[in-house]
């Protein structure tokens, strides 16, 4: 069953084509990503799956419920965190939680309190409850938004650049709990993104859009082979002569060969690396070549999204 | 509608609100000069350190234009009793509609220019909350605090007044009046919500707290004709005339209002974000 689907999502901005007919679904319980660099149009989708802003052409069902039509009950089932935080600075963290949770319709009162309670500890923001978020670091913000967005238990999660602006350490405890956060509550997360890691590591399918337009959509390692093609496979030697070098470019299943003296290893492109692979490792061996490592190199998703991105 | 909705927001702002001292500052420091300040530095200390006698002075073109039944309330007194009274009823009543003005423009700045300014409003506007609801909090934010401390100026002041009058008038007390208790509890709310609306549309238009609160001073500009209307006698400040005024701005609140719910929408709100 599908949690979001889109149909043909189009939303102008005056003579600026922010969206441009985007067509995608996300599963029940997947964590799916919308990744493009800035200005790709991230944020205007998730504003209008949100029911913040309408769209100009095109429809969406977000949970079952229409975004044109049952806007108060997509918010209802929605967690979002926004481009910004988008937290009262002047209030301590607890009083922002509790302002959201009563937003979202927690009227009881110990169950609002056991949830803020149980996310701020999960956070690990539960001793600074009661500090002013002004005072709070840019990672200690963020991790409060994101607790924000969960306070209500939202079957349907939308995270916006959610490691964006962080240093490097920050990033990876995001993404860590993100990552649990995902085993343990199972939402339907939309994540925005342009951090390739947030992608690779979070996310179970991925949509590459740029300039408002679905480039491609796949898993991460089905979109490196879509693009970059198959992984070469690398063989690192304790000594390298021509004797195996020959050997291996004999085999006919090596398309080409790349020698690395200096490291005593080779890249060898292949047909199919998986079936080909027990082969040219014996080849080597018959060559009187004495194998140390033997790695099947995928190019990164990195490297896959920037040729994409610069073909388009 | 939901009140408990709009009531939720109302408490959140106030939060908020109370927490900033751009905010508190003008709506505690300008109410007391009005209340306080000014009527004991300009009318009461003068007038009890005047000797019997002391001449009117500029005050003398003002009374001379009032009309009849204020001049027959001043028959048998004193110069001295004149100045006090004169000054204390008639021409602090219109600075007592600055107080609602300006508190009700600060916080409407606050909670309407103020979240957007602080990129707080995307997160607000995301919730299950609806326009309408969210506009009720954010109005009531705005009038309930500039009401109170209007009348809290307003019992202040009549025991300041009061405090003085009761030795200058041999135990009479002035205030409350008629037209007082018009211009505090009948013009005093409609001449706050002129200014929320207008508040309203200025934020719409402006990015930040700072410039919305700079452009709401153009409503200072009736209020200030109003006091050079007293000051000059062209306008006195009786029960007519403050319900004419009631009337005047009750229908510039609906003007503004409806103008102002237009402007508030979230894809009008969020349009200008992106």
């Amino acid at each position: 069953m599908s949690s979001v689907e889109t149909n043909g999502l189009t939303r102008r901005f005056g003579s600026l084509m922010a969206v441009d007919h985007l067509s995608f679904e996300v599963k029940e319980g997947e964590v799916f990503g919308l990744l493009g660099p800035n200005g790709a149009g991230k944020t205007t989708t998730v504003r209008m799956l949100a029911c913040l802003i309408s769209p100009s052409e095109g429809s969406a069902r977000v949970g079952g419920y229409d975004i044109g039509r049952d806007s108060l009950k997509v918010r209802q089932i929605v967690g979002i965190l926004t481009e910004n935080p988008s937290l009262y600075e002047r209030l301590t963290a607890y009083e922002n939680m509790d302002f959201f949770a009563e937003a979202y319709g927690l009227s009881d009162v110990q169950e609002k309190r056991n949830r803020i309670r149980e996310l701020l500890e999960f956070f690990e923001l539960w001793k600074r409850r009661n500090d002013k978020v002004a005072t709070f670091s840019k990672g200690m913000k963020q991790k409060l938004a994101i607790a924000r967005a969960l306070v209500h238990k939202p079957p349907i999660l939308f995270l916006d650049e959610p490691t964006a602006g962080l240093d490097p350490e920050s990033s990876k405890g995001i993404r860590d709990l993100m990552e649990r956060l995902s085993q343990r509550e199972k939402h339907t997360i939309l994540l925005c993104t342009h951090h390739l890691e947030d992608a690779e590591k979070l996310c179970s399918r991925v949509m590459i859009i740029n300039r408002g337009k679905s480039v491609i959509v796949g898993s991460p390692d089905e979109l490196r082979d879509k693009i970059a093609g198959q992984p070469v496979l690398q063989v690192t030697l304790k000594k390298l002569n021509q004797k195996i070098i020959e050997a291996v470019k004999e085999l006919k299943q090596v398309k080409e060969v790349d020698v690395d003296d200096s490291a005593s290893r080779l890249i060898i492109t292949l047909d199919d690396v998986k079936s080909a692979t027990p082969e040219v490792v014996r080849s080597i061996v018959y060559a009187g070549g004495m194998v140390l490592s033997v790695n099947a190199l995928r190019p990164s998703l990195e490297e896959t999204y920037l040729k994409l991105v610069k073909e388009e | 509608m939901r009140i408990q909705k709009a009531m939720l927001v109302f408490r959140k702002d106030w939060r908020e609100v109370s927490r900033n001292w751009q905010v508190i500052l003008p709506i505690v420091v300008i109410p007391f000069m009005f209340s306080v300040l000014l009527p004991v530095l300009l009318v009461l200390i003068p007038s009890l350190a005047a000797t019997p006698g002391t001449s009117l002075g500029g005050f003398e073109t003002m009374i001379q234009n009032l009309p009849k039944h204020v001049q027959d309330e001043l028959a048998g007194m004193t110069d001295q009793q004149v100045m006090v009274y004169i000054m204390s009823l008639y021409f602090f009543a219109p600075f007592f509609l600055i107080i609602p003005l300006m508190a009700s423009s600060v916080i409407a700045s606050d909670s309407f220019a103020g979240e957007k300014e602080r990129k707080t409003i995307e997160a607000l506007l995301a919730t299950p909350i609806s326009d309408s609801e969210l506009f009720l909090g954010k109005i009531l934010v705005s009038f309930i605090p500039s009401m109170m401390v209007t009348v809290v100026s307003f019992i202040i002041y009549s025991t300041v007044v009061d405090l003085f009058s009761f030795a200058i008038f041999n135990g009479r007390l002035l205030l409350p009046n008629l037209v007082w208790i018009l211009l505090i509890f009948g013009l005093a709310p409609t001449v706050a919500l002129a200014s929320i609306g207008l508040t309203v549309m200025i934020s719409a238009k402006v990015k930040g707290f700072r410039e919305a609160q700079q452009i709401s001073v153009i409503l200072l500009i009736p209020i200030l004709a109003l006091v050079f209307g007293q000051v000059t006698g062209a306008i006195i400040f009786g029960p007519v005339v403050v319900t004419a005024l009631i009337g005047f701005f009750a229908i510039i609140d609906l003007a503004v209002f409806k103008i102002g719910v237009k402007l508030f929408k979230r894809e009008e709100i969020l349009s200008k974000l992106a």
